[in-house]
């Protein structure tokens, strides 16, 4: 195997949004690479632009770590810990897990994922990404009455549901670690 | 003939006392010498060697049967320790119990000698207090305060239960004992080698209630925290566990091939004396409940562990300053003429009935209240008793549950304890009933009572109320199992009733997945109406001290009724209303009719 079809390779796998980008986010990814001038042939260019490449793929990747670690908190009722994903500030719109008439118990990944979108600002400091789920909408089981308490204990809602809908969420990049946190989040049933 | 006793105290009021470790120390010395049967106990491992291991980082026991009576363990390849046993065969199976000297700890298992498949049961006092303490603090979506507002209740016996097989050198079955929903529904009578009398019924797959007929005189049913495991179609292992009362431990195999039974009761009664017996038992079928599960699911794994529902623990007692100072200040009847809405249990409320403005009647009860009435409009209504020249104003409800039979509900006079008046009317007989709801019992400011009157109404245009005839209570609902969704959803709030005796009833909530989940029980108490019309009351005794009247029309399978509750957030009077699907029936009135 030869270093350039190495490279080559590489950068097919990167522009392409393959394994490491992963289904969800190669729609941004593609359009993101579109956008770009052809790598130049210069090998100290080409390794600048593929070093821009490798960190904007680690990004991403980043964001998408950190939707999931949202979701599969959320899964897992562990609210205080999904707290901590976002920033002090964040802009929640709509979506309030612990106060709304209905909460959101999961989220899926549905047939419409292939139109995910994850974009990362010129200087890789903010991103926004839509998710289309499939959200488990929960009605939460209300009165101190006996039998909604022993419901409760149970772990019961009045109603559950699937919709369909997307998350809309905007990312920032916090110094001076770099970590990712969730700016913003909305969910739009669709 | 049932040997019944009846009972001064039953089990819900019982002070159990909150025993130091010391004192479960104590009181668990006899234990060492393994429990006592009227029966012959088992000598089938005497002299054997078995050595078991169970799953999931479970203990590894190594034991060497002496004799019929003693054993050596050895847990986890430690120090061996000698300890006095007893044992009962169920054809293949073995169920050995013991404890360990010196310690509050033991083991009881079920073995099966053919396919080596071991349960076992790892049981000890005095771990319930570090045990909440952890769970609370695991608690989601947030840490919780941990319960232990009624003590420590070290005297309640704690259990791990372990699925595993006997090594015997070969290779390890890959089978295993499992849970299962597959006893769920079932009832039945059971009478003890030692004369002990009892119903049990297996309406959930977390739970099970029972009527203690020797022990308690059959009059309540309770419920507690349960275990099912199958051994195979006809040989199921239950365990419970008496939580909120003495905590005693019961584990049984079931056999319903032969109807027979093998079990072993350990626990400190209410007079702090250890109760560590083996028995046998023969047994009858009662009944069988429906299940709600879907096809295919066996319930052969559990979501985590058993919950215990614990009301005596979390429900609130009010002094009676705060309960007055609720029933004189801060008390609402149908949000105060803003209508019930469909909110709690009124979720499937019938509408209203409103036809009764500009009418006047009498209610006059035997031996009981006569009431004037005078209903204003659809919401209001002017009452007085008899011969009494002041009107009162209050908000009223009022439904149709059968065709031109009418109940409404309203607050009595703003004293203290205060009372509440259900009132049925019947316009095609004449009759009428009410049940006088009010604050207080000798155990809680902030429990509720019921008193039944029957009696007959006058009204201008009515019909002629009869002489002799009365509605009056029935023991015809004894045995029923109804389901009540209260809410759209699935299950969203939904529990199933079962009217276990003429003075109790028990109510099962139901899992995601249909099956029984959550039960507990309460004194209650039936009346008929008419033919397939009765009404239902119950008050949650040390519970959260509501008192609900539902009249069940079996016919359309609907009721209407009214919750009658004081607590922090005030006194109420609410509505109920919830559709109803029949979920079976049990036989076994023969057992706690009354005596002769």
């Amino acid at each position: 195997m030869s270093t350039n079809r190495t490279g080559s390779s590489r950068r097919a796998f990167f522009l392409n949004g393959g394994a490491v980008l992963g289904a969800g986010v190669a729609a941004g990814a593609a359009a993101l690479a579109a956008g770009k001038s052809p790598p130049s042939k210069d090998s100290a260019q080409e390794l600048e632009q593929l070093r821009d490449e490798l960190n904007a793929a680690a990004d991403r990747e980043a964001v998408r770590q950190l939707h999931l670690a949202f979701t599969a908190m959320v899964e897992a009722q562990n609210y205080a810990a999904a707290a901590q994903l976002f920033e002090e500030e964040a802009h929640l719109h709509a979506y309030r897990q612990q106060s709304a008439p209905s909460l959101h118990a999961a989220y899926r990944p549905n047939s419409l994922q292939q139109q995910d979108v994850l974009t990362l600002s010129d200087d890789r400091q903010r991103a926004a990404a839509t998710f289309h789920v499939d959200a488990q909408i929960c009605t939460p089981l209300e009165g101190e009455f006996t039998v909604a308490r022993m419901a409760r204990l149970q772990g019961q809602m009045a109603d559950s549901r699937w919709e369909t809908g997307r998350l809309e969420a905007q990312y920032v990049k916090r110094a001076p670690r770099g970590e990712w946190r969730i700016a913003s989040l909305r969910y739009v049933a669709t | 003939m049932s040997m019944r006793n009846y009972q001064r105290l039953q089990m819900h009021r019982i002070a159990y006392s909150d025993l130091s470790e010391e004192q479960v120390a104590q009181a668990l010395r006899p234990a060492a010498n393994g429990p006592g049967c009227k029966s012959p106990l088992s000598s089938v491992l005497a002299g054997k060697k078995l050595k078991i291991v169970t799953d999931e980082g479970g203990p590894v026991l190594e034991y060497h049967f002496r004799n019929g009576h003693d054993l050596e363990l050895a847990e986890g390849g430690g120090k061996p320790v000698k300890a006095g046993y007893g044992a009962l065969e169920c054809r293949s199976l073995v169920m050995v119990s013991h404890m360990i000297p010196g310690t509050q700890r033991g083991y009881q298992f079920v073995v099966d000698q053919n396919s080596r498949l071991a349960t076992v049961f790892e049981v000890s006092f005095s771990g319930y207090a570090a045990q909440e303490t952890a769970e609370a603090a695991q608690a989601k979506p947030k840490p919780r305060a941990p319960q232990l507002k009624n003590g420590h209740r070290n005297r309640e016996v704690q259990r791990k239960v372990w699925f595993g097989y006997v090594d015997d050198g070969t290779a390890a079955p890959t089978a295993r004992h499992t849970y299962t929903n597959r006893l769920e529904g079932k009832g039945i009578y059971w009478k003890q080698d030692n004369d002990i009398e009892i119903l049990e019924f297996y309406l959930s797959i977390l739970y099970s209630n029972f009527i203690e007929l020797t022990r308690f005189g059959g009059e309540m049913t309770v419920c507690a925290p349960s275990d099912y495991v199958m051994v195979n179609d006809h040989t199921f292992i239950y365990s419970r566990i008496e939580c909120e009362f003495s905590g005693t431990y019961t584990l049984q195999v079931i056999d319903l091939f032969d109807l027979t039974q093998r079990g072993v009761r350990l626990g400190i009664n209410e007079k702090d004396q250890l109760e560590y017996y083996m028995y046998t038992g023969k047994g009858e079928i009662t009944g069988q409940a429906a299940s709600f599960e879907v096809f295919g699911n066996n319930s052969e794994t559990r979501p985590g562990p058993r919950r215990v529902y614990r009301p005596i623990e979390t429900f609130e007692t009010l002094t009676d300053e705060q309960v007055k100072e609720q029933c004189l200040n801060h008390a609402h009847a149908f949000g105060d003429g803003q209508g019930s809405g469909a909110a709690g249990m009124g979720g499937y409320r019938t509408e209203p009935i409103t036809h009764f403005a500009g009418k006047k009647l009498t209610a006059r009860m035997d031996n009981g209240p006569v009431i004037e009435y005078q209903f204003v409009d659809g919401k209001n209504l002017k009452w007085r008793y008899e011969g009494n020249a002041n009107w009162r104003e209050a908000w009223y409800e009022m439904y149709e549950p059968d065709d031109e039979l009418y109940f409404f509900a309203h607050l009595l006079d703003a004293e203290y304890p205060r009372s509440c008046a259900m009132v049925a009317l019947d316009m095609k007989n004449g009759l009428s009933t009410i049940v006088k709801g009010t604050t207080g019992t000798p155990y809680r400011n902030n429990e509720t009572h019921p008193t039944y009157y029957f009696g007959v109404f006058q009204m201008e245009g009515g019909p002629t109320p009869p002489t002799y005839v009365r509605h009056g209570w029935t023991d015809e609902m004894v045995g029923e199992l109804v389901t009540w969704n209260y809410q759209k959803g699935n299950p969203g709030l939904t529990s199933m009733h079962f009217y276990a005796t003429p003075n109790a009833y028990s109510w099962i909530i139901f899992q995601p997945d249909g099956s029984g989940g959550l039960q507990w029980s309460s004194p209650g108490w039936y009346s008929k109406l008419r033919d397939g019309v009765y009404i239902m009351a119950w008050v949650e005794e040390a519970c959260n001290g509501t008192l609900g009247v539902i009249c069940f029309n079996q016919r359309i399978m609907h009721d209407a009724g009214f919750g009658f509750h004081v607590g922090s957030n005030g006194l109420s009077l609410s509505v109920v209303g919830a559709r109803a699907r029949h979920a079976g029936k049990f036989d076994y009135k023969k057992y706690i009719s009354l005596k002769t």
